[in-house]
């Protein structure tokens, strides 16, 4: 056996052990650190891609801990939303740390660098690890270990708004993951099974006989991971979470962090509970009015900011009104448009994260007022700041354009014209607040800090073009990610 | 349904309908106290009526714990996956609480009380 | 604190409290507790002394620097084995299977793997304690240094 089969577990424990390494190399070899958080995440990396070469090419497979078949060990399941997932999640955290290597050395203390990767590649490991699980309880723990980590990159900034956001989006998390455990106890007597396969297999028959427990049960995980996840009206904790972290924090935590906990969910609902259950209560229907007024309101909300950071933050909450939008329409098209844009609104909500945190670090002001003739003197970050605002717009060439037109295509399929013309409102509302921004960035005169901006390092510069080439790339050929997301799609929907 | 009925629905499920009020006072304490302590009290609270049920649903009548021994006969066990998971659960709730007074001190140190009204008065001063 | 009776009862109990932390420990595979309790168990015990005597006392004991090495080393241990059985050539945390001697069922030395693993794990959790305990006191000293 070479090492290659193992790589789904390794993608994940190297991660945590490099994650403890750490401290011990914050000590004594501290130049090390971030060569080793670089090659860590690169190796889940290159883990991630061979493992999606080998799902496209031969399918869907399990890995199973200490070879422990699955009733009694726990096992990972690796198949397309999986690979899909955990490539998104090491591409764009391998580039959001690579920024970060160089924009965190303002931000934070000297002695906490260290501990700082440290809870970056804890976070790194939750996530792939909560995207791979085929376990309900293990699924667990790599939520709470993920709400831990991400508070962790907030409150690392010892300013008094980070430590509040953090101790808020704690407590909210920690709610959250009660209501986990619950609908996970649930679930598991009245299965007396963990694994997502063996669930799936024991809900139909247990349906007539306990169908409170099960409807609980869903209720609780909605509400649970859709606290995580900032699903519209339990959203309260991520505005001044997003906003005050670190810049790099911020772009992981919006970027990557509340879409693993969608993904959790797409999980539960297609993978594990039984399509008649969805008959007995409007639960599509609930998450596609959810996802519905986030998608308005959270627009709403950030044309009013003048905070640049919190600005986008409140655009992430309409964001995740997308991915959502796309689970709850059940079609085809609509659930592809919801995955792509996973994807796609990881790299541009993290390059917008990144060019704000660029500016930020070239001027100092977060104002939006203050940034006129940005273009003029900071003209990397800016344009990628425009480009990421048109891929939000949903303008052709871009890939936010793509997803948007399946998630259209998707809600036309079911006849359900409505949220198409939703998709249409929100892009109008997103070119309200995100234009201006442009349009003053390169035809206002500079004034004061802007005129003389510190210059950016080499780090920031190549991070922020990669992701605006990779913006313009899958705008311009989507079938390069497409194809693994129909897939998933297909999977997903009984349909492969 | 008689009342008896439902009484004894409700001896023998038991363990649901405490576990429910804990939950139910931990949520409470947590939403609408003002001092940031007693809302990690409330969360802890409501973590423990979470694991006593998980734990509760475990148990079986007359069992006992699932050590083999030699010598010993065999007899019913209680299911023992329930209190590991749970373990697992307690050891998540332990670094969260360690987590959430550290965030305390903290806060404290920034704004000298631990009142969460306070503190967003404080906030909203700076605002303006 | 300057009590003498609660010196004098730590100094007492201490070292039952840690044989019986360190029993509880090593037994994790053949009786109920582990890693987790008895690690709890000996983390307490330091805990004690530290309050017992002071905070100095007990950091001369154990710093926080070797107990947030140890802390790391618990965890590398617990990941250390399962990447063993992976280049055993066998599943990430594969005991038997992996040709880890297992011995006789029963014994203190059985269970390969299990037993090293829970070794790790009450390491891990007895030095996360004191860590977690002298990173609140040293928080707290902070805070009077500043006033």
């Amino acid at each position: 056996m070479s090492i290659v089969n193992h790589f789904p577990v390794l993608a994940v424990v190297v991660l945590l052990l490099f994650a403890y390494l750490m401290p011990l190399l914050m000590r004594w070899r501290k130049e090390w650190c971030v060569p080793a958080t670089l090659g860590a995440i690169g190796f889940s990396l290159i883990a991630s891609l061979y493992m999606m070469w080998q799902v496209m090419t031969t399918g869907p497979f399990m890995y199973q801990m200490g070879s422990w078949a699955p009733p009694w060990g726990i096992e990972f399941s690796i198949d397309y939303l999986a690979v899909f997932a955990t490539m998104t999640i090491t591409i764009v955290g391998l580039i959001v740390i690579y920024y970060g290597t160089q924009d965190l050395l303002h931000e934070l203390k000297e002695q906490v660098m260290g501990w700082y990767y440290t809870l970056y590649l804890l976070l790194m490991a939750s996530m792939i690890g909560m995207v791979l699980t085929n376990d309900l309880f293990n699924m667990f723990v790599f939520v709470e270990i993920c709400a831990i980590a991400s508070c962790g990159i907030i409150s690392i900034k010892e300013s008094r708004e980070c430590i509040e956001a953090a101790f808020k989006y704690l407590v909210l998390s920690a709610v959250g993951s009660g209501c986990l455990l619950l609908a996970i106890a649930m679930i598991y007597m009245v299965t007396g099974h963990l694994n997502f396969t063996y669930v799936a297999q024991a809900l139909p028959q247990v349906m007539d006989l306990y169908p409170l427990n099960i409807l609980v049960s869903l209720a609780l995980f909605l509400v649970g991971l859709g606290v995580k996840a900032a699903l519209f009206p339990l959203h309260v904790w991520l505005p001044d979470a997003h906003s005050s972290a670190p810049s790099p924090s911020s772009a992981v935590l919006s970027g990557l962090v509340i879409k693993v906990y969608a993904i959790a969910m797409i999980k539960l609902l297609y993978k594990v509970y039984p399509p008649e259950l969805l008959g007995m209560a409007p639960i599509m229907n609930m998450i596609l009015w959810m996802a519905t007024l986030a998608i308005i309101i959270g627009s709403m909300f950030a044309i009013v900011q003048d905070d640049i950071k919190k600005m986008l933050a409140y655009s992430s909450i309409a964001q995740i009104g997308y991915v959502f939008l796309g689970v709850g329409l059940m079609s085809e098209s609509a659930l592809q448009g919801g995955i792509l844009h996973i994807f796609n609104h990881a790299i541009m909500k993290s390059m917008l994260f990144l060019s704000a945190g660029a500016i930020i670090y070239a001027t100092g002001t977060r104002k939006l007022s203050d940034l006129k003739g940005i273009g003029i003197t900071l003209p990397v970050p800016t344009i990628a700041f425009s480009l990421g605002a048109f891929a939000m717009v949903g303008i052709p060439i871009t890939n936010g354009f793509i997803s948007k037109w399946y998630l259209a295509l998707g809600s036309l399929d079911v006849g359900r014209p409505f949220f198409a013309a939703v998709i249409l409102v929100s892009s109008l509302l997103n070119g309200i607040y995100y234009l201006p921004i442009v349009v003053n960035a390169f035809f206002g005169e500079p004034e004061g800090a802007v005129a003389e901006p510190r210059p950016l390092p080499r780090q920031m510069v190549v991070s922020l073009i990669l992701l605006g080439s990779g913006v313009i790339l899958f705008g311009v050929f989507p079938s390069l990610i497409l194809g693994v997301v129909s897939k998933a799609a297909q999977s997903l929907l009984g349909l492969l | 349904m008689t009342m008896i009925d439902i009484l004894l629905r409700l001896h023998q499920n038991s363990y649901y309908f405490f576990a429910i009020i804990l939950f139910i006072i931990g949520f409470h304490t947590m939403l609408s106290h003002n001092n940031l302590i007693k809302k990690v009290i409330g969360m802890n609270i409501m973590d423990t009526s979470i694991f006593l049920f998980f734990v509760a649903i475990g148990y079986v009548n007359g069992g006992r714990a699932p050590i083999l021994e030699p010598g010993v006969p065999y007899t019913a066990y209680v299911n023992p996956l329930p209190s590991a998971l749970i373990l697992t659960g307690i050891v998540v709730a332990v670094s969260v609480t360690a987590y959430a007074l550290s965030l305390i001190v903290k806060l404290y140190k920034h704004y000298g009380t631990i009142d969460a009204e306070e503190i967003m008065r404080i906030r909203g001063g700076d605002i303006q | 604190m300057e009590d003498i009776i609660v010196r004098y009862v730590t100094r007492i109990i201490l070292p039952f409290v840690q044989l019986y932390g360190l029993y509880v420990v090593l037994h994790g595979h053949l009786s109920p507790g582990g890693g987790f309790s008895g690690g709890a168990i000996i983390g307490a015990s330091m805990i004690l002394y530290a309050l017992a005597f002071n905070l100095s006392a007990g950091s001369k004991k154990l710093s926080h620097d070797v107990s947030s090495a140890l802390e790391s080393g618990g965890a590398l241990l617990f990941a250390g084995m399962g990447i063993f059985a992976i280049l055993l050539g066998t599943n990430f945390l594969g005991n038997k299977v992996a040709g880890i001697p297992i011995g006789t069922p029963g014994n203190l030395f059985s269970s390969g793997a299990i037993m090293i693993i829970t070794f790790g794990v009450g390491v891990k959790v007895a030095s996360t304690m004191i860590t977690l305990f002298y990173s609140l006191i040293e928080g707290e000293d902070h805070s009077h240094d500043h006033d």
